[in-house]
């Protein structure tokens, strides 16, 4: 019976409308499909015989695509779980090898929990931090970050993308400017895959990090990307995998499917105009039909698929929850791994008020959204905030008790 | 049962917002409003969970509670949508500060009250009629019915040891139709049984007793836990014997002290004494004997009325949860309200409510005050 319900719950996931890409995304048919081919491979990748063959294999080749892809040297990708873990091991690894030598880092402060966390860790471990601030339009001042940078600072850290608003950060410009003291650089790549080109040579990070399940792959597997002669610290020990830089036997199944998208992402190019134009449209309508609507963050340098708003005298907690119950799948910040929100930090440190913060609502479209799609939420999204502003205090009693006694 | 889709004249299935505590009692309510053709919302408000969070680390958010998980599990076994709403900062306020503001003031606060008050009845009706709900349901003991007017009122619950209206007073008479109550006509066991049918893997846990925030702590730690030494440190004072006045001892703070306690005074004495009266004004305990304890008369501030009321009848009063309801009358004085009670009773306790009823329908009450 459980069984048959699980069952109807997926069937009835396919009606739904999915606008939170910046979450997770689905995934992608392609790697659906290799599943199957994937699980034959169940041997573990480092034994010398024949089970192992297969499973090796198919973790070079997803680390040649990928490395490929990222116009960097396979030998400069490390497979991890995921952004988290390569975030952690970047930042207490380089404390931990400076420590001695340069103690001051710095990273911005709209950086992704498992950026600030680490960083906040290292502080109580003794290391100096400065949070880079933001402009209510999300640009980052660099006259601060000019201000405190010098050569005693040992790594740098800013996104690429921010996960709530889309907005890019110059991370070129950035990185010439540490590099020019003497500091490494590392970038939170995660919210990029898919969305925009990412070339790490071009952009001449140290590291940089990624989830494969951002990019329509399976969660538990991530890159962490580590310049040749950059150094680096393992913070997973264990066996000889990744070239001793990870240890723990690898995930086949979730490296191999990383791979298979991998192989796509050279259709980033359209995809990002295809995104573009649909989010337009979005914005556009939403700010035509919808009073009191105003958009977060920076308009000229953001994701192609992100749009972060603000809307007049909603509290966004609702907004989210009637929406689910129409269907729609929306972020209002970040998740929260107890499902009860609070109001976004990035949006605080923004320079939002609490109150902006908790009638905000991002939309976060992927490679499966369409126009009608989008047409159908703006219809729903308009009414749903129509009828929240327009609540009537008032009791139809008489319906109401004859829903009661009818019920009972 | 029937289907009120069926039946209803209204455009849509009813559609009901319940609040599942991770407890029995809510989730088979749930269960029952799914039965009755509801259609059903769940919902569990995150509170600051004392118990088990690491204050520095979970930093008061995101701090997931076992109970929170078992309302998620029973949503998903009963196919309902399922929410966590985030009223930490509210139950803070409205809740945890006054309940230590309140002992620190010599008083024995009643926290449950202020949760359905400010919580349960108020962030939930609006949640309600935002998420464009009919109806807000608990696993309150309690009933609604329609009184002889045709009035939707609040009825005690068929299980008399666990009714629950002493905690609902507070209530808006308006948001009472909104009200359901799907297992206010049941006993307990009854409850148990239904949760054991459909199979909710909370059947067997145990009853919540005591103040849930407090938990297995003690008032006094929870007190010492969450307020400012330096503020308690101004809390101690004299014990004196009524009615000599005469000094028997010192306190270490009036918080550790109610009204009526017997045990853990902290002297030495042949005679068994009773907490008789606390001022907070001079920090002073009073204890004496048992007989002190009694009176006739209570005060009442903050009143509350669902229904109307006259100074001429007989009510039924409760002046704490575990307590028989006695008869009693009602006037107005100059402060506030006067409840003359036909006995005398023991340890009328500041901070407590005197809830009023005529036969089982709820009337009101007040806050107990010196």
């Amino acid at each position: 019976m459980v069984k048959r319900r699980r069952q109807e719950i997926l069937i009835e996931m396919q009606k739904m409308i999915y606008l939170d890409h910046n979450a997770t995304t689905p995934l992608s048919q392609k790697v659906i499909d290799q599943i199957p081919s994937i699980l034959q491979a169940w041997g573990n990748p480092s034994s010398i015989h024949w089970s192992g063959r297969e499973p090796k294999n198919l973790i070079r080749n997803a680390r040649q695509v990928l490395a490929t892809a990222l116009k960097v040297s396979p030998l400069e990708i490390i497979f991890n779980s995921g952004a988290s873990e390569g975030n952690s091991a970047v930042i207490l690894g380089i404390y931990e090898i400076f420590k001695n030598s340069k103690n001051h880092f710095m990273c911005s402060q709209v950086e992704h929990p498992s950026v600030l966390k680490a960083f906040q860790h290292i502080e109580k471990l003794g290391a100096r931090v400065d949070y880079i601030p933001v402009s209510r339009k999300g640009e980052l001042d660099l006259n601060f970050f000019k201000k405190h940078i010098s050569s005693n600072t040992a790594l740098v850290s800013v996104m690429m993308a921010n996960n709530e608003t889309g907005n890019i950060f110059p991370i070129a410009e950035l990185v010439k400017m540490t590099h020019a003291v003497g500091a490494l650089f590392h970038s939170d790549c995660v919210q990029v895959l898919g969305k925009i080109p990412l070339n790490l040579s071009e952009l001449n990070v140290d590291y940089a990090t990624l989830s494969a399940h951002k990019f329509y792959s399976l969660k538990g597997t991530g890159a962490l990307f580590v310049r040749k002669n950059s150094p680096y610290q393992k913070f997973i020990f264990g066996g000889g995998q990744e070239r001793s830089r990870r240890g723990g036997t690898e995930n086949t199944l979730g490296i191999a499917s990383f791979g298979v998208m991998a192989n796509l992402l050279d259709q980033v190019v359209f995809r990002q105009k295809e995104l573009a134009q649909l989010r337009d449209h979005m914005e556009a309508r939403i700010l035509l039909e919808i009073d009191g609507v105003s958009l977060t963050g920076n308009q000229s340098a953001r994701l192609p698929n992100t749009s972060s708003m603000v809307l007049r005298d909603i509290d966004g907690e609702t907004l989210l929850m009637s929406l689910d119950l129409k269907g729609f799948a929306v972020s209002t910040g970040a998740a929260c791994s107890s499902g009860s929100p609070e109001p976004s930090p990035v949006l605080l440190a923004m320079g939002l008020s609490r109150a902006e913060a908790q009638s905000s609502l991002r939309i976060s479209l992927g490679w499966e959204t369409n126009l009608g799609q989008i047409d159908f939420f703006i219809n729903i999204l308009k009414e749903v905030v129509l009828r929240l502003r327009n609540i009537s205090q008032k009791t139809n009693m008489k319906e109401l008790s004859l829903m009661r006694e009818q019920s009972l | 049962m029937t289907n009120p889709m069926a039946m209803t004249t209204a455009k849509r299935r009813p559609r009901v917002l319940v609040a599942m505590s991770g407890g029995v009692d809510s989730s088979v309510a749930a269960a029952l409003l799914v039965d009755q053709g509801y259609e059903v919302i769940g919902a569990t408000m995150q509170v600051w969970d004392y118990s088990s969070c690491d204050i520095d680390e979970g930093n008061g958010t995101c701090c997931s509670s076992l109970d929170v998980d078992d309302a998620r599990s029973v949503a998903d076994r009963l196919g309902i949508p399922f929410y966590v709403l985030n009223c930490e900062a509210k139950f803070k306020s409205q809740v945890i500060d006054p309940f230590l503001k309140s002992y620190l003031e010599g008083q024995t606060p009643l926290p449950c009250v202020n949760c359905n008050t400010y919580l349960k009845f108020d962030h939930l009706i609006q949640k309600m009629r935002e998420l464009d709900c009919d109806f807000l349901a608990t696993g309150h003991y309690a009933q609604v019915k329609m009184d002889e007017n045709g009035i939707a009122a609040i009825y005690t619950s068929t299980d008399d040891w666990k009714d629950q209206t002493y905690f609902l007073f507070t209530l808006e008479s308006s948001i009472v139709p909104h009200l359901l109550f799907p297992i206010g006509g049941m006993k307990k066991p009854e409850v148990r049984r239904i949760a054991e049918e459909k199979g909710l893997t909370v059947a067997k846990k145990k009853d919540s007793t005591g103040i849930c925030f407090v938990g297995n702590m003690g008032y006094s730690k929870f007190i010492e836990s969450q307020v400012d030494p330096m503020i308690l440190k101004t809390k101690t004072g004299l014990i004196k014997r009524l009615p000599s006045g005469v000094v028997m001892g010192r306190h270490e703070g009036i918080h550790h002290y109610t009204y009526g306690q017997s045990k853990g005074i902290g002297l030495t004495h042949h005679e068994k004494l009773f907490v008789v009266k606390i001022d907070a004004e001079t920090n002073t305990v009073w204890v004496g004997d048992e007989e002190y304890l009694y009176s006739q008369q209570a005060d009442i501030v903050d009143p509350h009325w669902l229904t109307s009321w006259n100074e001429d009848e007989i009510y039924q009063v409760k002046i704490r949860y575990q307590h028989k309801s006695t008869p009693a009358k009602i006037r107005k004085t100059e402060k506030g309200y006067r409840i003359d009670f036909l006995e005398k009773q023991r340890a009328i306790t500041p901070g407590q409510a005197a809830v009023i009823y005529k036969e089982q329908k709820l009337v009101g009450g007040g806050w107990i005050t010196i």
